[in-house]
């Protein structure tokens, strides 16, 4: 008994990392209809802008989570405003602008790399070891923080999409560019403004990740698949939707090593993204891109 | 003592035709074999074809006869669903309702490419061609009804089509240099190679989607000679139009759309006085 | 030495034409991104590998590596039939990583992360090709042969018929042809090609690890591609040699240890960026990728 709840908070641990990655990534696709593949490496970024500040310069914690989101949130705007941007006014295809967002993902991965070197890097901020038992599970509270985070963002996402000005902006340009210039919306305002909030939510993924986790260069492209697959089993368009499919995978695989030899974790993940585009690319709650 | 011997020769003709179709192997070369044998006459039969785009009503029950030999115009005001018809006959658009058949057979809802064979050709109301193609590489696409076998392909020198291909933009008054890739014409020479493409296409019909849409009078009236002098070869055509004008003179029949349903059909004479399509074009 | 090392990069060269040189055909001519063609090139190198490592005859086990990735890519083009643009791109990505995974897990047929060592340079028809002059001999042969093929293929009336496809399949539909035939067609040659170009690296490099095939690769090839020019054999060529050469230059630099792995991947990435931004024709390109 004890064993399937420690499978199930196992789960709920790697479904609210996934939706951290997810959210912001949603949040930009369904603002500008295009993927940002290149999303997981700023949240891989603010790890270790964080890692810098934190454990190399010694700057205590809690000054180093500002600039940590401020840069991250820059960096993700800075994507948008050299690469994005540019290639949109030449009406560049998504295909297009998927290869050069998974271009970027590469480029920043290697310059990490170089930087930082392959070397696995820790943030020590916890203890690790002590946690608390639930019905025969154990789980630390860093990662009861990540949970609870990763479920109030599911609850704000939701009224800020549907209720707050901008978030209505965002869902216009993205049901209809067009349109909603004519009726006066700056489109590319609200699409800057997209990658500044996305990426500072990938700012948020990645101080949390960062804690939990070992840092290593190549993970942003295995936070990307990860939240990218959660984003279209839940609905790539919708920001809700998305965190509830990260949490689909997070226990979909959690369960499923269960009966699988674990090398297959990541397996499964990439089989229910190659089933979810083939057989329900809008996924279980989302929205289909105009025409498709 | 002839006459035996061709009849058995048609009748072999007709059965192994048959046969074919069963396989599908029939292609619009085929088709044309069939008329001129006078195995059956060309006859596209729209019957009672309906399509919904979420909650809006593209095409309401409509019923609709194509002959051979014939010009047959569907006119309407602007989103009345001509083109929908057009693409639901082509299924590019499946149809909601209804059954489309040529000459007896059911080709509802077939594959795209296998209509296309049986030798139904059309244009686009938006000139659809290939951008990266020359003039020349367009009606080689369009000229040869059957798939490349990839491996003659590679071996054998093709048929020269050079002849053939002259004559057709001749016809379609297409005066420039064959090797001109399609993303440098004018719109109006677009239209041409558009129209030129789907009378290289073997093919039995035409079915033409506003053919003079956007064109200036000179060419509307080069048009209108093209399309004539088709008909007279004995070609079957069918028309989009939403000018009233341009096919009054042109069209032995006429069916007139509106909001997806068919309100009028008849003569020209017989539409012109109809007075519910007045009240379409010019608004109650 | 130098001599030693030109030989080195001519083989490699070779090697990436043909892998360039094929996925070209898919996107050039069909206009559709596949990002699973390294995973098709992995699948020929371990196919080819194994198969010899086991005592089948090189022709044979090279052959198969062809076959058995073209098999592989007529799977993806069935289960992405309905897919268009980038969704299509994305599943391709996805096959590539099912493939990684299968053969990270898959360890009593792969072995796993250990690789496959100790692939030995091929012995046919009596000659053992034993050492890296005669190595390049061979694979220029054997490239030189596909890439005509290739080249015959794209400028004989199919080839047209898929240009026609990447511009508008629709279009082309309505003229007759069956597309999705065309769109098996293509693939298979190309994945075919992807797999024996794996089956000269795996024989070459000698070791093998489901590392070498990954999204960095894929990378790579579609740089090479977009630097030549969609829809440019010519193209691929010369940007193969550029592409290969540029990094391997990098060797003289002094650079530290840990920078000259990750510095070929930050150039590539960047030029493949750049490129996107202000030369999508590349060098030879008429076609700008869509």
């Amino acid at each position: 008994m004890s064993f399937v709840v420690q499978l199930t908070i196992n789960g709920l641990i790697a479904g609210s990392v996934y939706a951290l990655v997810a959210s912001g990534f949603s949040l930009i696709y369904s603002t500008n209809r295009f993927m940002h593949f290149a999303h997981g490496i700023s949240v891989v970024v603010a790890s270790y802008i964080l890692y810098t500040l934190f454990s190399i310069a010694q700057i205590p914690f809690f000054l180093s989570i500002l600039p940590t989101l401020f840069l991250s949130a820059l960096f993700g705007f800075f994507v948008y405003l050299l690469v994005y941007s540019p290639l949109q006014s030449r009406n560049a295809s998504n295909v297009v602008l998927l290869i050069a967002s998974i271009g970027v993902l590469i480029l920043f991965q290697n310059v990490l790399q170089a930087v930082y070197g392959a070397n696995v890097k820790t943030i020590n901020l916890l203890e690790t070891n002590k946690g608390i038992e639930i019905f025969g599970a154990s789980v630390t509270h860093l990662q009861l923080v990540i949970i609870f985070f990763s479920l109030f963002l599911f609850i704000f996402f939701n009224f800020f999409m549907r209720k707050t000005r901008l978030g209505k902006e965002m869902r216009a340009i993205a049901d209809n560019k067009e349109l909603s210039r004519i009726v006066g919306i700056n489109d590319r305002l609200i699409a800057g403004a997209s990658f500044v909030i996305g990426s500072f939510f990938a700012g948020i993924a990645g101080i949390f990740i960062g804690l939990e986790y070992n840092l290593f260069p190549t993970m942003g492209t295995d936070l990307i698949i990860k939240g990218f697959t959660g984003a279209v089993i839940g609905g790539v368009g919708s920001v809700p939707g998305a965190i509830i499919g990260a949490y689909i995978l997070g226990l979909a695989e959690n369960y499923g090593i269960a009966f699988l030899p674990s090398g297959f974790k990541d397996a499964i993940s990439f089989v229910l993204l190659f089933i979810f585009l083939l057989f329900k690319p809008s996924g279980l709650l989302g929205i289909r891109r105009n025409g498709e | 003592m002839k006459n035996k011997i061709l009849r058995i020769k048609k009748s072999l003709y007709v059965l192994h035709t048959k046969v074919r179709s069963l396989f599908g192997l029939l292609d619009a070369q085929d088709a044309n074999s069939m008329l001129k044998h006078g195995v059956f006459a060309m006859h596209l039969d729209i019957k009672k074809v309906s399509k919904n785009f979420g909650g809006i009503v593209a095409l309401d029950k409509c019923s609709l006869e194509i002959k051979e030999g014939k010009i047959i115009a569907i006119i309407g005001p602007n989103g009345s669903g001509k083109s929908t018809l057009f693409n639901v006959i082509s299924n590019i658009v499946s149809a909601g309702k209804g059954k489309i058949y040529f000459s007896k057979e059911d080709i509802t809802g077939r594959e795209e490419h296998e209509i296309a064979k049986i030798g139904i050709s059309r244009t686009f109301q938006e000139v659809r061609l290939f951008k990266n193609l020359t003039i020349e590489e367009h009606l080689k696409v369009a000229l040869s009804d059957s798939d490349y076998k990839l491996i003659k392909s590679f071996f054998y020198r093709q048929p020269n089509e050079d002849d053939r291909i002259k004559e057709i933009l001749e016809m379609v008054g297409l005066k420039k240099p064959v090797s001109t890739l399609s993303s440098e014409l004018s719109y109006g020479q677009k239209k041409l190679l558009g129209l030129a493409v789907a009378i290289a296409k073997p093919h039995s019909i035409l079915m033409l989607d506003e053919p003079v849409a956007g064109i200036n009078p000179e060419l509307r009236k080069e048009i209108f000679r093209i399309i004539k002098e088709l008909n007279n070869k004995g070609e079957s055509i069918a028309i989009i139009e939403h000018d009233m004008n341009f096919v009054m003179n042109l069209a032995h029949y006429i069916y007139v759309l509106d909001s997806g349903r068919l309100i009028a059909e008849g003569t020209p004479r017989e539409v012109q006085k109809n007075k519910r399509v007045l009240e379409a074009y010019l608004g109650k | 030495m130098i001599l030693l090392f030109v030989v080195h990069v001519l083989i490699l060269i070779s090697i990436y034409i043909l892998l360039a040189v094929s996925l070209n055909l898919v996107l050039g001519y069909t206009g559709r991104v596949n990002l699973g063609h390294v995973a098709l090139f992995g699948i020929g190198a371990y196919t080819s590998a194994l198969l010899y490592i086991n005592g089948i005859p090189f022709v044979i086990a090279f052959l198969a590596s062809g076959f058995f990735a073209g098999f592989s890519g007529f799977v993806l083009i069935f289960a992405t039939k309905r897919l268009k643009g980038d969704y299509y791109a994305l599943a391709t990505l996805g096959f590539s990583f099912i493939v990684y995974s299968l053969l990270l897990n898959l360890t009593s047929i792969t072995r796993g992360p250990l690789g496959i060592a100790g692939i030995k340079k091929p012995e046919l028809f009596g000659f053992a090709i034993t050492n890296n002059f005669s190595y390049l001999t061979f694979s220029s042969i054997i490239v030189l042969i596909s890439v005509f093929i290739i080249w015959r293929i794209v400028s004989s009336p199919f080839g047209i018929l898929l240009g026609a496809m990447r511009d508008d399949e629709t279009a082309l539909k309505v003229l007759g042809k069956d597309t999705k035939m065309l769109k098996y067609k293509a693939m298979g040659i190309s994945a075919f090609f992807a797999g024996i170009s794996g089956s000269l690296f795996a024989h070459y490099i000698s070791f093998i690890d489901p590392g070498t095939f990954t999204i960095s690769e894929i990378i790579l090839v579609l740089t090479i591609v977009i630097v030549g020019g969609i829809a440019s054999t010519k193209g691929s060529i010369v940007a193969s040699a550029i592409i290969v050469v540029i990094p391997e230059l990098l060797r003289f630099l002094p650079l530290p240890g840990g920078i000259a792995g990750p510095m070929r991947q930050i150039l590539y990435s960047i030029i493949l960026i750049v490129l996107l931004l202000y030369k999508p024709r590349g060098l030879f390109g008429r076609i700008e990728l869509e």
